[in-house]
C-alpha cells in the first residue's frame, strides 16, 4: 500500500520525473506514427496492387509488343481448377489531348474481356460513375430495406466495367456535329474512362468538385504508336477519339494521376498488336498480342503453388520458340518484389534509428530517476528505519518507472492516434499555413497518407516504452534497495 | 521519577542489570563498533553491555560524538555491531536476515528522530499510517482501513494533532513535527519506542511537551522506551539513566 502510495504522491510532487513523462510520450508517438505510416503504406501499396494486378501475372521482358498466343494460354490457364478467371491486358504509352485543349502523356490500359476484370482485380470498384455514385446512391436511399440495400449491392459488384456512355448517341452527335457528307457519327465514337487526378483537380480538403467539371460531355483524342510500322522510316501514330464516360480512382496517384483505360479490340488494332493476316486474309502470319496475363486464384488457393502450376501451363501451351526468352510467371508480391523489398528495408531502417533515439529515453528516464533516488535519500532511509524492505524500496523505483512508462505510453498512444487519424488533415494545415509540404504523391505514389494503426504495432511498440521506462529505473531503484538506512538518514 | 542507582563502577564492560527480576525484553551484550573515518577508525562502542526490561523508561545520557545514537540503531536493528550480540525478546538479531530485521523495525519497534524525519509527500494521517502500510498488503490494508485509521487518529488525539490530519509536515511547527513522528512509531504498537534526542531540535518548552507525551505513554500505557539524550535533565526524568562516554556505557553518578 506504502508503495503504491508514494509511487502516486511521487509522480504529482515531483515535477521533474515529468520530464522523463514526457520523453516517454514523445518517444512512443514518434515511433508510432513512423511505423503507422510506413507499415501503412507499405500495406497500402501492397493491397493496391495485388488487387490491381490480380494474383499471378504472366508476362515477358522481351520489349514492349508483348507475346502472342495469349488465348490459348488463358483457355490453358482457365482449366486449372485453382484459378478463378484470367483476362489479358495490354499496357501502352500515348499522347492524349483532352477537349482539344489539354494534351498529357498517359499510359494506356485496356482489359480484353470486361466481364472477367471484375473477378480478378479492383477496376470495376474504382470507377466513379459506374460503381461509387450507384453505391453511394443505395447507401443513402432511406426507402430501401437492409435486405433491398444488400441485393443491390450484391448486383452492382457482380457487374463487370464496361465503356457504356452516360447519354444517349444523338446527344453526342449534337454535341460533335462533323463535317457533312464525311461520314464521321459522334454517336458511335467509343468510350475512354481516365484517371481521376487526370481529369480532375482536388479541392484544397482533398476531394474533388465534380460539379464544377462537365467530365462526362468531355472527348479526348489519343494518338498512340503503332508497333508494326516502328522499324518503317515514318512511323505510324493513329489518332482515336474517344467519349469521357467515366473515371477511375485507384488509389495508386501515379496510376489515377495518367492513366487511361480504352476498349481492348481498338487500342490493340491501333498499336498493331492484332493478329495479322497473309495476304489471302485466312492465314495468320503473327498472332494478336497482350504485353500481360492477370489471373485470380480461386479463394483459399495459396498463390505460390497456383504459380508453379500455371508455369507448367505456360510451357506446354507456348513454349519460347528459338532465341525467345520464355514468360514469366510471377505471384503478385514477386511481381513487386524489388520495391517491397525497398519499401521494407526502409521500414526496418527507420525503426532501428527511431529505437536508437528511444535509448535516450531510457537513458533520460534513468539520469531523472538517479537524481531522484539521490534526492529522496534521507526519505528512504525514513521508510527503511520504519519497516520497509530492500524489495519493497526497490519496487517503489520501479513501479515509479511503470507507472511513468504507462501513463507516457499511454498519452503518446493517444497523441499518436489523433496525429495518424488526421495526417492528412495536418498535412493540408501545414502546407496551407506553412508552405511545407512532405507528402508529395509523385514520391510516395499514393496520394493520401496512410492513416490507420495496427493493434500488433501499437502492442508492441507500448510494450517497448514501458519496459523502456522500467529498464531506466532499474539501477536507480538498485541503489535505492541498497542504501543503509542509517547512512540515508544522516544524508545531507 | 526514580532514578536507578549505579550497581557497579563504571567500567569498560559494565552490565546494567533491569531494576526488578522481571526478564529483559532487549539487552546487549559485548557491543562494539568502530567508524572508519580516512585513514584513522574511531571506536564508537567498546564492550557496552545492557539490558532493559519490559516497560521500562531508560535514558542513556551522553555528548555529541559519544555514540548514543549509534547504540540506540544497533538496538533498534537499524546498524549493526561490529562484534557483539543484541538479544531481543530472546532472538539474536544479529542473525536475522535484511528482511527479517526490517520486519522486527516495522512490528516491534518505534522510532522517534531528532529532526522528526516524516515524509513531506505524506499528510499527517498518511505519515502516521506509514508502518501500518508498510506491515499490510495492499488488500489487508485495504480491508482494515476504517480500523487502521481510527487507531491513527485516536492517537493523533491523544498527542492533540486530530485538527492537523491533513496538513504536510511543512505545515506543522517542531513541536507538531515531533508528535506525528511520535504517533508513527506508535500506530503499531511496539514493544520497544526508541527515541534519538526527541527533544534536540526543539525549544525548551515545546520539549518538555515532547517529554510528556513520553513520560505519558510511559506511565498509562507501560511502554518501554529507551532514550537518548545530551540533555542531563530530561535524562533524569527516565526510570533509569545510564551515560555513554568515549563509547562505555555507565550508570549515571
Amino acid at each position: 500500500m506504502y508503495k503504491l502510495l508514494l509511487i502516486l504522491k511521487y509522480l504529482r510532487k515531483r515535477r521533474i520525473a515529468w520530464v522523463s513523462l514526457v520523453a516517454v510520450t514523445l518517444c512512443t508517438a514518434m515511433v508510432l506514427v513512423v511505423i503507422s505510416v510506413m507499415g501503412g503504406w507499405l500495406r497500402m501499396f501492397l493491397d493496391t496492387n495485388h488487387a490491381l494486378g490480380g494474383d499471378v501475372v504472366i508476362y515477358t521482358d522481351q520489349g514492349a509488343q508483348g507475346f502472342g498466343n495469349y488465348q490459348a494460354i488463358i483457355d490453358g490457364v482457365k482449366k486449372s481448377n485453382l484459378v478463378k478467371a484470367a483476362v489479358a491486358d495490354i499496357e501502352t504509352g500515348g499522347l492524349a489531348t483532352f477537349n482539344n485543349r489539354k494534351q498529357e502523356l498517359v499510359q494506356i490500359k485496356a482489359f480484353s474481356d470486361m466481364s472477367e476484370v471484375g473477378k480478378i482485380n479492383s477496376f470495376a470498384h474504382s470507377l466513379y460513375r459506374e460503381y461509387k455514385q450507384p453505391l453511394k446512391q443505395i447507401d443513402d436511399d432511406p426507402s430501401l430495406s437492409v435486405d433491398e440495400k444488400a441485393r443491390r449491392v450484391a448486383a452492382l459488384d457482380a457487374k463487370g466495367p464496361t465503356f457504356d456512355k452516360p447519354f444517349p448517341a444523338d446527344d453526342y452527335r449534337h454535341m460533335m456535329p462533323g463535317a457533312p457528307n464525311s461520314g464521321f457519327d459522334a454517336g458511335n465514337l467509343p468510350g475512354i474512362i481516365c484517371g481521376t487526378d487526370l481529369i480532375l483537380p482536388k479541392t484544397e480538403t482533398g476531394s474533388y468538385d465534380r460539379d464544377k467539371y462537365d467530365i462526362y460531355h468531355a472527348f479526348v483524342k489519343l494518338a498512340v504508336l503503332d508497333f508494326s510500322t516502328i522499324s518503317s522510316a515514318t512511323p505510324s501514330m493513329p489518332t482515336r477519339t474517344y467519349w469521357l464516360v467515366d473515371d477511375s480512382k485507384t488509389g495508386l496517384w501515379q496510376v489515377d494521376f495518367n492513366t487511361v483505360y480504352v476498349p481492348f479490340d481498338r487500342l490493340q488494332r491501333d498499336i498493331g498488336m492484332a493478329a495479322q493476316y497473309a495476304p489471302d486474309g485466312k492465314t495468320i502470319v503473327r498472332p494478336a498480342h497482350v504485353t500481360e496475363i492477370q489471373i485470380a486464384v480461386n479463394q483459399g488457393v495459396d498463390v505460390y503453388k497456383a504459380r508453379d502450376e500455371i508455369r507448367k501451363i505456360v510451357d506446354a501451351v507456348a513454349p519460347p520458340a528459338f532465341g525467345q526468352e520464355a514468360l514469366t510467371v510471377e505471384s503478385w508480391d514477386e511481381h513487386q518484389a524489388q520495391f517491397i523489398s525497398a519499401v521494407e528495408h526502409e521500414k526496418v531502417t527507420l525503426t532501428f534509428l527511431f529505437g536508437i533515439i528511444s535509448i535516450v529515453a531510457v537513458f533520460l528516464v534513468f539520469c531523472i530517476f538517479y537524481m531522484i533516488v539521490v534526492e529522496k535519500t534521507r526519505d528512504i532511509g525514513i521508510i527503511k528505519s520504519v519497516g520497509a524492505t530492500n524489495w519493497g524500496v526497490a519496487q517503489i523505483f520501479l513501479g515509479y518507472g511503470l507507472l511513468i512508462g504507462i501513463i507516457g505510453a499511454g498519452m503518446g498512444l493517444l497523441g499518436a492516434y489523433l496525429i495518424v487519424h488526421n495526417i492528412n488533415e495536418l498535412h493540408a494545415w501545414m502546407g496551407r499555413e506553412m508552405g511545407v509540404k512532405i507528402w508529395d504523391p509523385r514520391t510516395y505514389i499514393f496520394d493520401t497518407i496512410p492513416n490507420t494503426m495496427q493493434a500488433a504495432d501499437v502492442i508492441w511498440i507500448v510494450s517497448i516504452a514501458i519496459l523502456s521506462a522500467v529498464g531506466g529505473a532499474i539501477v536507480p531503484a538498485i541503489r535505492a534497495s541498497r542504501m543503509h538506512p542509517v547512512e540515508a538518514l544522516r544524508w545531507e | 521519577m526514580a532514578q536507578t542507582k549505579p550497581q557497579s563502577p563504571a567500567a569498560p564492560s559494565s552490565t546494567i542489570a533491569p531494576s526488578d527480576a522481571s526478564a529483559p525484553i532487549i539487552r546487549c551484550s559485548a557491543l562494539a563498533k568502530t567508524f572508519k573515518m580516512g585513514d584513522s577508525r574511531i571506536q564508537v562502542l567498546r564492550n557496552v553491555d545492557l539490558s532493559v526490561r519490559s516497560g521500562e523508561f531508560l535514558a542513556i545520557e551522553g555528548r555529541s560524538g559519544s555514540g548514543k545514537s549509534t547504540l540506540l540503531h544497533i538496538l533498534g536493528a537499524l546498524d549493526e555491531a561490529d562484534s557483539g550480540q543484541v538479544i531481543f525478546d530472546g532472538h539474536d538479531i544479529a542473525a536475522f536476515s535484511n528482511s527479517s530485521r526490517a520486519k522486527l523495525r516495522n512490528t516491534q519497534f518505534g522510532f522517534v528522530f531528532q529532526f522528526y524525519h516524516l515524509l513531506p509527500e505524506l499528510n499527517v494521517l498518511e505519515n502516521t499510517l506509514l508502518c501500518s502500510m508498510i506491515e499490510k498488503s495492499y488488500l489487508g490494508f485495504r480491508a482494515e482501513r476504517a480500523e487502521l485509521r481510527e487507531r491513527a487518529t485516536k492517537i493523533l488525539a491523544d498527542l492533540g494533532m486530530d485538527h492537523r490530519l491533513k496538513h504536510r509536515s511543512s505545515q506543522l511547527s517542531g513541536g507538531e513535527r515531533q508528535r506525528v513522528a511520535i504517533a508513527r512509531a506508535l500506530v503499531n504498537r511496539p514493544r520497544v519506542l526508541f527515541a534519538d534526542e526527541p527533544t534536540g531540535n526543539l525549544d525548551t518548552d515545546t520539549g518538555r511537551q515532547i517529554m510528556d507525551v513520553l513520560e505519558k505513554l510511559h506511565r498509562d500505557n507501560g511502554q518501554t522506551i529507551i532514550m537518548v539524550t545530551h540533555d542531563r535533565t530530561l535524562a533524569r526524568e527516565a526510570d533509569r539513566t545510564l551515560v555513554l562516554r568515549d563509547g562505555v556505557l555507565s550508570a549515571a553518578g
